[in-house]
């Protein structure tokens, strides 16, 4: 029973992480909050679920190549137009705008794929047995798919141009442009990154949440959580946050009803802010 | 090669610049003294693409360059080691020597070169390559930020303040590797200083900005006769 909770803690601190991942990417190179990123896990998953394997009939992988590819081409699309222009903006129109984004392509996907939640068959699904253990086969996969993600980020931010490119944006925009960096053309690459992380997030809960328009609300108000925890704007604190957020959570619901799990992720991030508000990673002020 | 011509330019609500007018010619140092505020950093900034002029022009080698954005003038071979030095600070010093270069494209064989060159200009950095630019001293900064400027093998170079907050030894190691670069590598420099005293004497032309006019131009060892600026920036 403790191992079982332990993987499933581990594989949702994963997708809290990503998710922490995935604005603050975001948040390092354009300062802004997107608010809209619940949604935009949401989209991943009913264009994955919906138009690839519904309606297209496209194979597991190829459907994910797919919805991967529209999904963060609209996220140079939102850049472009939404994002880049608003970024030296009064910084609660900017949030507001993020959130009307997000309810757009709410909106958007209950007109179009309508109402009903929908599932993908034999997705990621059934049990690996290890010993006398049955773990769901699931969270085998989301700890699969988000150690590989991390691993490629990094690589990507090290040891390429455009990843260095990213980082510079992120510490200092005017430096940025002085090295000849196109800091616009940065910020859409970093943005269409970022929903791409999303679009495979949501791809990956599918089995957990199945595919509804309140599926990605939990994971990316915990998301959020996590890197508050972590070290709010840092990578490695984001994966930290994430993963004692995931098991965490887990372990309490072997203690407390488990009506309690989420509650117990909210008290905690409070418990981190009134003592070290920096976050567990974060270098005192 | 380089040419204001004219230029208004504002610093946010404030008008700064009036009707300035300068040129720098192939392979020579030109610098630019004035009080703070005198509106230098403006001037420095307005040529590079970060604030647009009100009106007036920038030529650089004949081309307009003031409806272009900072990036595209990096490629066009003009070079800015900002004030303050603005090294990359979570990345090494080697990483920032290579975003430098983030404007060519080199050869792998080239771009080894060209940082060997740096590291035999300035060897600290060699031996600090793998640390954090952000934990080195303000003078390695600097050096970084020369560096690092060099490193896109610009047509023209440009310094803003390169002596403040440095220790008199390392100003002096400094204004001499800016002479260095600009005889071995025939590369023009404007510098903009306050130490009114260094900028005159490494420089053969100098301009003199008040309130956002250039009040006063000419040979820099002319203008370090002059009673008039001796009075007023070498304090005598």
């Amino acid at each position: 029973m403790v191992v079982q909770l332990l993987v499933s803690g581990i594989a949702m601190g994963f997708v809290y992480a990503l998710v922490s991942i995935e604005y603050t990417l975001i948040w390092n190179s354009m300062g802004l909050l997107n608010f809209g990123h619940e949604k935009i896990i949401m989209l991943g998953a009913y264009i994955y679920a919906g138009t690839m394997i519904m309606d297209m009939g496209m194979g597991y992988i190829s459907g994910i190549v797919g919805a991967v590819f529209l999904v963060a081409a609209l996220g140079v699309v939102v850049a472009v137009g939404i994002f880049i222009p608003l970024r030296n903006m009064n910084r609660l129109c900017a949030i507001m705008a993020t959130v009307m984004v997000g309810n757009i392509i709410n909106e958007a996907v209950r007109l179009f794929y309508g109402p009903e939640a929908m599932t993908v068959k034999g997705f990621m699904n059934g049990m690996i047995r290890v010993g006398g253990l049955a773990i769901a086969r699931a969270y085998i996969y989301i700890i699969g798919i988000s150690l590989t993600i991390v691993i490629l980020l990094e690589i990507f931010m090290k040891k390429t141009k455009t990843g260095k490119a990213m980082r510079c944006v992120a510490s200092n925009k005017t430096a940025a442009s002085l090295m000849g960096i196109d800091v616009r053309r940065n910020m859409a690459i970093t943005t269409a990154i970022s929903f791409a992380i999303c679009c495979i997030l949501g791809i990956a809960v599918i089995p957990v949440f199945s595919v509804s328009s309140t599926m990605a609300t939990m994971i990316s108000l915990k998301g959020f959580a996590a890197g508050v925890i972590g070290s709010f704007g840092s990578l490695p604190g984001a994966i930290v946050g994430g993963l004692i957020l995931g098991i965490m959570e887990n372990i309490a619901g072997m203690i407390f009803p488990s009506t309690f799990k989420d509650v117990v992720a909210f008290v905690f991030l409070i418990a981190v802010l009134l003592v070290k508000p920096t976050g567990l990673l974060g270098k005192k002020k | 090669m380089l040419e204001v011509k004219k230029l208004n330019a504002a610093y946010g609500k404030v008008h700064v610049l009036h009707d300035v007018s300068l040129h720098v010619k192939e392979q020579e140092i030109v610098s630019i003294i004035g009080a703070n505020g005198a509106g230098k950093s403006t001037l420095m900034r307005n040529i590079m693409g970060i604030y647009h002029p009100k009106s007036g022009d920038i030529l650089f080698h004949g081309e307009s360059l003031s409806k272009l954005k900072t990036d595209q003038i990096v490629k066009k071979g003009i070079v800015y080691v900002p004030e303050g030095r603005e090294v990359f600070a979570d990345l090494s010093v080697e990483d920032n020597l290579e975003m430098g270069a983030f404007s060519r494209k080199y050869s792998a064989g080239k771009y080894r070169d060209l940082l060997e060159e740096m590291y035999t200009i300035y060897p600290r950095l060699k031996d600090r390559r793998k640390q954090l630019a952000g934990s080195l001293s303000g003078g390695e900064q600097q050096m970084l930020a020369i560096a690092r400027g060099l490193m896109s093998e610009p047509e023209m170079i440009m310094f803003d303040e390169p002596s403040l907050g440095l220790a008199p030894v390392i100003v002096d190691e400094m204004f001499d590797v800016i002479l260095r670069i600009n005889k071995e590598k025939k590369l023009p420099v404007l510098l903009v200083e306050q130490n009114a005293f260094a900028a005159l004497s490494i420089s053969s032309r100098c301009y003199v900005l008040e309130n956002g006019v250039v009040n006063a131009e000419g040979k820099s060892r002319k203008l370090m006769d002059s009673p008039d600026i001796k009075r007023a920036y070498l304090g005598g």
